[in-house]
């Protein structure tokens, strides 16, 4: 079969590919709730990364961290202001 | 054929290379979108992107003979012989780019938080949060 | 249909790109030993035949951050202290009154599974966050678990119902002082003592050294504590939670709409 170490730079590169699609959509997105959506999409795609690097403290932190309360306080802001972001208006 | 060594080092190659484009992606994000909240969501990829680089730094492959894989910076067990300590120190990967990764990512929490009451006192006294029409304002 | 292709064309850049670059030679992996500094790093966290040397702490990271490098942890929580103490300030005038008559909140599913679960939640950050110095987790790792549970119970049940309970924002700058204080007295504890029985002892000492004979125990009724690893982790948690908690109040607060915020 694969070799073990073969397969793990798999789910490796895996994880990294699939965080540069979540990334992509994030920032070429105009409705902001959904791009907070693909930012958390991309941190657990990240958080993934760091187990397979033998991290697990840093996999303790950024769960909470980046899928739980960051999200939240931006999805507060943003249920206070706007929603959409304009960008085909006048150019800056 | 391909052999095994290029199959791994191919790998890693893509990992390291999405990593970059993760930082030009977020990079551009942050100076050529309009909104607030868009620039704070790509400050913290950015932020996590360069903690990933620091991680990948601190690795350690997978040694060559006998093919035994790294382990985490963690003794599993309390009653340490002098052969578990040296099988420790010979397979356990860095835990110095995870200590200052710690402290990073606690600043880069900080910063968020602070920057979002920050949007809503702009909200509050602007009426929007596109930048470039604040721009126009002129206070 | 036109975001598709886009992706694509990323993913194929990736592959092609890495390609290029893994048969030209020009790529950086790791190597299979790691450096000299981290080999020392490892093998003097829990070594029982040097005594002097070592940090009793089977978890290599947590005795960086605490140990071998506390002040750069210090000066972290110093940081996030003023990063919070700015927010509140950009909120001031905010007066967070309770509002007996409004029924807000979600359903009653939601209020009842967030009952069963918030203790649940409790439970596991307060076991990640004391057992640092055995385990990976630590200070901020539970601290930052725990924390999630006022956000939930913010929105599931409503703002005024939390203040109506009795958790204000001044009683959680009381709790992040506390922790603020015990993280400080945990610092200069080994110094007090030296300088209270007459021996040499340095700031944020945790073990015996070869030039001071003041040391924290590392053992307390047979189970590994780690001197002073234990105490940090345990109002680091405190002082994170409470933080976190007063963030969320002054957001989540709805504003009046004259006269009566800055």
């Amino acid at each position: 079969m694969i070799p073990p170490e073969t397969l793990v730079y798999l789910f490796m590169a895996v994880a990294g590919i699939g965080s540069t699609i979540s990334v992509y959509y994030a920032i070429f997105e105009k409705d902001l709730l959904k791009a907070v959506i693909f930012s958390a999409i991309q941190s657990t795609f990240y958080a993934l990364l760091y187990f397979l690097l033998m991290a697990p403290d840093i996999v303790l932190v950024y769960l909470p961290v980046a899928v739980g309360l960051i999200p939240g306080v931006l999805i507060i802001l943003i249920s206070k202001t706007e929603r959409e972001e304009r960008v085909d208006e006048e150019a800056g | 054929m391909i052999s095994i060594e290029f199959l791994n080092t191919y790998l890693l190659s893509i990992v390291v290379f999405s990593l970059i484009l993760n930082f030009a992606l977020s990079l551009y994000g942050l100076f050529y979108r309009p909104h607030y909240i868009k620039k704070i969501i790509a400050l913290t990829i950015l932020s996590d992107t360069a903690n990933t680089f620091a991680i990948y730094i601190g690795y350690r492959r997978w040694i060559s003979e006998g093919g035994v894989n790294p382990r985490p910076p963690v003794i599993p067990t309390t009653e340490v012989t002098p052969g578990v300590l040296s099988e420790f120190v010979a397979r356990s990967v860095d835990p110095l780019p995870q200590a200052l990764v710690l402290t990073a990512v606690v600043i880069g929490l900080a910063v968020t938080i602070f920057l979002v009451f920050l949007g809503y006192q702009l909200f509050i006294h602007y009426k929007t949060l596109d930048m470039r029409r604040i721009k126009k304002l002129k206070g | 249909m036109k975001r598709l292709v886009k992706t694509l064309v990323l993913v194929s850049i990736i592959l092609g790109f890495s390609l290029i670059l893994a048969v030209a030679s020009e790529y950086f992996i790791p190597g299979e030993a790691v450096r000299p500094l981290a080999v020392f790093y490892l093998s003097t966290t829990f070594n029982p035949w040097i005594p002097h040397l070592t940090v009793n702490s089977p978890e290599a990271v947590t005795a960086i951050v605490w140990d071998y490098r506390g002040l750069d942890t210090l000066f972290e929580t110093a940081v996030f202290y003023l990063a919070l103490i700015a927010g509140i300030a950009l909120a001031r005038g905010v007066s967070l009154r309770a509002d007996p008559n409004s029924e807000g909140g979600l359903s009653v599913i939601v209020k009842t599974v967030t009952r069963i679960t918030g203790p649940m939640i409790v439970a596991v950050g307060a076991s990640i966050g004391l057992h640092g110095h055995l385990t990976p987790g630590g200070g901020f790792q539970g601290g930052a678990t725990i924390a999630v549970i006022p956000l939930v119970i913010i929105i599931a049940f409503s703002v005024f119902f939390v203040i109506g309970k009795g958790v204000t924002k001044e009683k959680m700058l009381v709790l992040r002082s506390i922790g603020l204080v015990g993280i400080g007295l945990t610092a200069l504890a080994a110094l007090i003592i030296g300088l209270a029985v007459g021996k040499t002892a340095y700031v944020i000492q945790n073990m015996a050294k070869p030039t001071s004979e003041v040391s924290f125990p590392a053992y307390f009724n047979g189970s590994l504590v780690s001197g002073t690893l234990w105490f940090f982790n345990l109002f680091e948690m405190i002082a994170v939670a409470a933080g976190f908690t007063i963030a969320f109040l002054l957001l989540t607060y709805p504003e009046k709409k004259e006269g009566e915020n800055a």
